[in-house]
């Protein structure tokens, strides 16, 4: 067991480790992030619309599309000298292979989510202090649900002709629950409701995250294999 | 099943198919009584419903063969799936046609995000999904194994799909709606005919299948034998 | 006693394209192989084959004894690899390249190891450069000390030799001499018909995913197997 978490972290640790050389993803996660805020305050006539009514619904939006971005480049790095013919040549097993790509994804997509909301809590002046731990939850639980989705999906995009213009047609469908479920749990602390209020949406976003996980483990090897 | 069990199936289904569709436009616009609630317009619930249901097997039968194929590579089983998308993806598509076209007349409005159009819709795209997956591959079974995984993971996800958009319609005061979530006093003959228009499209989505499938089989003949000359 | 290297019946198809086409071969411990062919032979299909990245439609591969199919990753330790490409990580130093792939390789002294097999190829110098700012012919030595790294019995080369100047062959032709240890087993695909005759036990020419002839190197002088090579690409079995 032990040796099968080396393995996964092993993945994990190259993937940030080539990510803080360049910070390539990061980069155009962030700057997405910060554009949008931006961008949301100049559609917004605030006579008419209260920014903050709508803030939970565009935070996930601008997560979910930012992060579409970071996540097209999963398995780029190992494409460009073929560094996948030397990882399936290895004795790590597919799935520790795909978990270790989860992983790297979803610190990556958290780092980003977290300045989405810092973004936008500063821009709108947004208050946190609902619940931030539960909040933190939600989030988590949405964004592993969409990163053990996405990773899947990169997988087939890069070898795919189509290329990444493909994953957001694929995943978007798929994303639904998280949307709903985030979202509103979302809305709903911003608006100081009880957490008990969100309890159902927590059940139902790791019921995703813990599915799609495993699912993605199981017939990541369909998809990576030749 | 030989060339030739196909083809006479596939035309005994479709004969029947079409002469029961036949039937049950013959049932739904001069037989069966006007629902009370809806009036005239509640009559393209016996197409729209038995329309959907059939999607849904569709995509059902789709997961399965999926699956199958992905354990255990016999690739028949890839042929069915396609087939079944195929088939489905009419049905979808006649589902999302229709539905509308009710609720111009029921709600006053061309759309509506009720639970079962908005899962329509998303079945739709995911069908989509499926469709370009399995042509966008330069290794044409690459592209079938691709296209299963999307079928097994649409599968897994369309019952979150529905319980999240029904969860989330549920929040929000219904506008004064006459929809089929209300019940409607349904009488005995329009439970038969609701049955008759699922036997309906059952028969015509059996016999596009059987058609599709067949078509893949000669595809695939077409395909090795393009190779075989390529490699002389 | 068993084979270093076993190829029983190799098929694979791509779509109705027959890309290896029947390919058999058996290899004793510190033998080397080399396979020449034409471009578009399925000599990269094969070794793909070989090295359990790529499943046969039919037929099987045997390292050491052991079964070696696509599915486990137990014999994988036993083999290494080396492309035209360098499988490496531009962005990551030389010691961070042969670090992560020395974790997936279940490798625990990676700090004697690593200096030691760098050190054995002149790498030393080069441990804390990037990857992408090496010479082809630098970088092409880093994918063979990848290779190499975990010690494996077989030894897969597909066209080492691509794009190498003059001296940087040379180099690689030292490294590669120095793997007939009479333990290894090595199946090297190249061009360069000289060359790979030089390092050859045997020798092979794939024509259209088939070995048209394998024959004993000792017995072929470097005419012959041009006059050979001609043959069997104008005339495919």
């Amino acid at each position: 067991m032990r040796t099968y978490v080396t393995l996964v972290w092993a993945v994990t640790r190259k993937d940030l480790l080539v990510e803080f050389r360049t910070y390539e993803r990061l980069t155009a996660m962030g700057a997405f992030a910060v554009l949008v805020g931006v961008l949301f305050n100049f559609s917004i006539d605030t006579a008419v619309v209260r920014p903050q009514d709508i803030a939970a619904a565009l935070i996930w939006m601008t997560i979910i599309f930012g992060g579409m971005l970071g996540m097209g480049r999963t398995f780029r790095l190992e494409e460009e000298d073929g560094a996948l013919a030397g990882i399936l040549q290895s004795p790590i097993p597919l799935h520790a292979l795909y978990l270790g790509k989860v992983l790297g994804n979803f610190i990556l997509l958290s780092v980003m989510a977290t300045l989405v909301f810092f973004v936008f809590g500063l821009f709108f002046s947004l208050s946190f202090s609902g619940n931030p731990v539960i909040l933190v939850a939600i989030v988590g639980l949405g964004v592993l649900g969409f990163v053990s989705l996405t990773t899947l999906f990169s997988a087939m995009a890069t070898r795919s002709s189509m290329g990444e213009s493909l994953l957001p047609v694929l995943v978007f469908p798929l994303l639904v629950p998280v949307l709903v479920y985030g979202a509103t749990a979302t809305q709903r602390l911003f608006a100081g409701r009880p957490v008990v209020e969100v309890g159902g949406n927590l059940r139902m976003l790791a019921a995703f995250a813990i599915i799609f996980t495993v699912a993605g483990a199981g017939l990541f090897r369909f998809v990576i294999e030749e | 099943m030989s060339d030739k069990q196909i083809q006479w199936s596939v035309g005994v289904l479709g004969t029947l198919g079409v002469a029961t569709v036949i039937l049950l436009h013959w049932m739904v616009f001069f037989w069966v009584p006007t629902e009370s609630s809806m009036g005239i317009v509640q009559r393209i619930f016996y197409i729209h419903v038995p329309a959907w249901w059939i999607a849904f097997l569709g995509f059902g039968l789709v997961g399965l063969c999926s699956a199958v194929y992905l354990w255990l590579g016999d690739e028949r089983l890839d042929r069915a799936a396609v087939a079944g998308a195929e088939a489905g993806m009419v049905f979808t598509t006649i589902g999302l046609l229709t539905g509308p076209l009710w609720g111009r007349v029921a709600w006053g409005t061309w759309w509506e995000w009720e639970p079962r159009l908005t899962l329509a819709l998303i079945l739709w795209f995911i069908y989509l999904g499926y469709f370009l997956v399995r042509r966008s591959t330069a290794n044409p079974e690459q592209g079938k194994r691709f296209a299963a995984v999307i079928g097994i993971i649409g599968v897994l996800d369309i019952p979150l799909i529905h319980v999240s958009v029904t969860w989330l319609r549920s929040l929000h005061p219904q506008a004064v709606i006459l929809s089929a979530e209300n019940p409607m006093n349904l009488e005995s003959s329009m439970g038969v005919t609701i049955g008759v228009g699922l036997l309906a499209f059952s028969l015509v989505f059996a016999s596009l299948f059987l058609a599709r499938y067949a078509v893949a089989g000669y595809e695939r003949e077409l395909d090795l034998r393009d190779a075989t000359l390529a490699g002389t | 006693m068993s084979f270093g290297l076993e190829a029983v019946g190799l098929v694979r198809t791509f779509g109705g394209l027959r890309a290896v086409d029947g390919v058999s071969f058996q290899l004793q411990p510190g033998e080397l192989l080399t396979v020449f062919g034409p471009n578009g032979a399925g000599k990269t299909t094969l070794l793909r084959m070989l090295a359990g990245v790529m499943r046969p439609n039919s037929g099987h591969v045997r390292v050491a004894g052991a079964p070696a199919d696509v599915a486990s990753r137990d014999w994988r330790h036993r083999v290494g690899i080396v492309s035209h490409q360098s499988l490496l990580y531009g962005q990551l130093t030389t010691e961070e390249n042969l670090r992560f792939y020395g974790r997936l390789f279940r490798l625990d002294d990676l700090k004697t190891r690593i200096p030691e097999r760098l050190a054995s190829m002149g790498l030393s110098d080069r441990t804390r450069t990037p990857v992408r700012e090496l010479s082809r012919g630098l970088k092409q030595r880093v994918a063979l000390a990848r290779a190499l790294l975990h010690d494996p019995e077989v030894v897969l080369l597909d066209e080492p030799y691509t794009g190498l100047d003059p001296h940087a062959s040379a180099v690689l032709r030292e490294q590669l001499t120095s793997l007939k240890d009479g333990r290894r087993t090595v199946v090297l695909v190249t061009h360069n018909l000289k060359q790979g005759l030089e390092l050859s036990d045997r020798v092979a020419i794939q024509v259209q995913g088939r070995f048209s002839s394998v024959t004993d190197s000792a017995s072929l002088d470097l005419a012959e197997l041009e006059a050979l090579y001609q043959a069997a690409v104008e005339n495919p079995a």
